[in-house]
């Protein structure tokens, strides 16, 4: 969405700068939004899809309750005439959306209502993963194929969620964590795994580079901490590892030019935000992990790699205004990264000092966006830093003043110190965004 | 081809594929092989997609003898089924009763099943056959088995698969 914001707003610029005429800019803007991913899509067709969700579940009870009165053959025959009804219906309703997008929901759905049709026939059972890796085949070519994107995206979290729960899972042919007492998974789960993953991203409808890589990085970072070949067994690295994947979702998460907002950026300022929580640390308490892998330490170092390469040739736009602002992004971005190697052998001091440079990240980011905003008379970025300074603050008045709030008084004066916070913050708020519309 | 025939083939491609499995299973079922009986453990879960089914494991479930090959990297071995010797009456009948005795990469001579092994907790070896839902009706009562009081019918299919063909009540 941010990019059609932004289109919207070059098309307004181009227009009031006599570049095109205004009729035309409103045109290529119809034009762009109509095509976007889920156009279309309206609050009716949520409730359609729903509709045809409990239609699916409808049949499942009804036939549940009968159950014992049909033969195998019957219901096989039942299922394979109700599969190529509703396929048969979703196609020829196909210019129908309020009809289609249900039927097409039910088609997508249809193929795991019969792996579990037969398993109950059948009594199969077996592999957790594999129902749900057939049924992703089996609606393969209905993602790849519909001019909705919805049975694509319907596949894509399918082919996710398996991802996560299949690797996590310890007896699946995706099963990457090991346990305790067991011994470690085949290494071709690893090829699985990835075919998974690569297969959830080409099927997602909209940009890859956006859900599908976070969940990518998210993904990774999990391998990395868990009892995988890719554990990397400490504190440090997971940390540098974390950091790193956090700024390349955000540096690759979308083109070079377009301000990050979105949650990309969220998830980085998250993760600064937890590195301030090192001021609580202890030396001794910093290496909880242990059974560390050679693999994992190499694609820990390898994420960094990729992250400060990313930094230095990649235009990084995480604050409004010109080359400086960028400038400014990067060093942020880039000493977000740097500053997990102060967990190297750290002792107290040095932990202190990365909670105080984690402060310093939001602080600085926080005022940039301030300053950035009021030049370039951009309120969502003033907003922004306000917020970012504010959390930050009340965090750090909780972690400083939190244990002497041990009486209501304390309470009170302390609730009404938060109320003059937000008055004046509002003030002084609104004060920049009217001196940046003038 | 347009969009909508290429659908047509992928719908016509589903169904092939639905009745190839469904013919499959049958035909594996119906496999010339003698039935016998096999000790329980039940449980009672459910699953969304297929309903309420009884979760069964088997002494044949932690078959030693496949160790060697679970370490030598194995995802799937054939274990040797033999008659204990045992008698378990049930509603079906009178059965033998089977136990693991041996474990190899391929199926010799006598009954041999096909199963995925892998390692579970603590160094326990665990082997999955196929057979280890029972799927039942909401009010049967067999839903409700307790450990060691039911028995699973069984039979070899084709490829040296387990079919489980009732779990009955031991009398």
């Amino acid at each position: 969405m941010a990019y059609f914001k932004k289109l919207k707003a070059d098309l307004a610029a181009a227009a009031s700068g006599g570049i095109i005429t205004p009729e035309q800019a409103d045109k290529v803007w119809q034009d762009a939004y109509a095509r976007r991913p889920m156009a279309g899509f309206k609050a009716v067709h949520f409730i359609a899809a729903a509709a045809g969700l409990f239609i699916a579940l409808g049949f499942i009870l009804v036939a549940a309750h009968n159950w014992d009165k049909l033969g195998a053959m019957l219901k096989m025959g039942v299922f394979l005439l109700l599969l190529a009804g509703v396929a048969e219906a979703a196609l020829r309703l196909d210019e129908k959306p309020a009809a289609a997008i249900p039927l097409e929901t039910l088609w997508f759905f249809m193929p795991i209502l019969g792996i579990g049709l037969y398993a109950q026939i059948f009594n199969l059972s077996g592999d957790p993963v594999k129902p749900y890796l057939a049924w992703a085949a089996l609606s393969a070519p209905l993602a790849l194929l519909s001019r909705r994107p919805l049975a694509a995206s319907l596949n894509s979290i399918l082919l996710f969620t398996v991802l996560f729960w299949g690797t996590l899972n310890q007896a699946s042919l995706l099963s990457l964590t090991s346990g305790y007492g067991r011994p470690p998974q085949p290494l071709w789960h690893w090829a699985a795994a990835l075919a998974v993953l690569a297969a959830g991203a080409a099927l997602y409808p909209g940009r890859k580079t956006g859900l599908p890589l976070g969940a990518a990085c998210v993904w990774t970072f999990i391998m990395l901490a868990a009892d995988t070949a890719l554990k990397t067994g400490s504190g440090t690295l997971l940390l540098m590892a974390g950091m790193s994947l956090s700024v390349l979702w955000l540096a690759w998460g979308g083109p070079a030019d377009e301000l990050r907002t979105g949650l990309p950026l969220k998830i980085w300022l998250g993760s600064v935000y937890m590195m301030t929580f090192f001021w609580h640390h202890t030396a001794g308490a910093r290496e909880l992990f242990h059974g560390a892998t050679w693999a994992g330490a190499v694609a820990a170092w390898v994420l960094f790699a990729g992250a400060l390469l990313t930094i230095a040739l990649r235009g990084q736009r995480l604050l409004p205004g010109g080359k400086q602002a960028d400038m400014i992004s990067k060093l942020l971005l880039a000493v977000s990264v740097l500053s997990s190697f102060l967990l190297f052998g750290a002792d107290d001091v040095q932990l202190k000092v990365l909670a105080a440079l984690a402060n310093f990240i939001l602080i600085a980011y926080g005022a940039a966006c301030i300053v950035g905003g009021s030049e370039n008379a951009d309120e969502k970025a003033i907003n922004r830093g306000v917020l970012v300074i504010t959390l930050t603050a009340i965090t750090r008045f909780v972690d400083l003043f939190g244990g002497l709030l041990a009486s209501g008084e304390a309470f009170i004066v302390t609730g009404l110190a938060f109320a003059a916070l937000a008055y004046f913050i509002n003030k002084g708020r609104k004060a920049l965004i009217e001196a940046a519309k003038k | 081809m347009t969009g909508q025939q290429k659908l047509r083939v992928f719908l016509g491609a589903q169904l092939l594929f639905f009745a190839a499995w469904g013919a499959w299973l049958m035909y594996s079922r119906s496999a010339a092989s003698a039935e016998f009986a096999l000790d329980t453990v039940p449980v009672d879960p459910r699953d969304l997609a297929s309903g309420t089914y009884v979760a069964l494991n088997y002494q044949i479930s932690s078959p030693e003898a496949c160790r060697p090959l679970l370490e030598a990297g194995a995802a799937e071995a054939f274990v040797e089924l033999k008659d204990s010797g045992r008698r378990q009456n049930t509603a079906a009948g009178t059965l033998p009763v089977y136990q693991a005795a041996g474990c190899a990469a391929a199926p010799g001579a006598g009954v041999w099943a096909r199963a995925e092994i892998y390692g579970g907790f603590a160094g326990r070896i665990n082997a999955r056959y196929g057979i280890e839902r029972f799927y039942v009706n909401e009010n049967d009562p067999l839903k409700n088995s307790a450990a060691g009081s039911v028995a699973a019918r069984v039979k070899l299919g084709r490829g040296n698969r387990l079919t489980i063909l009732g779990l009955e009540k031991k009398i």
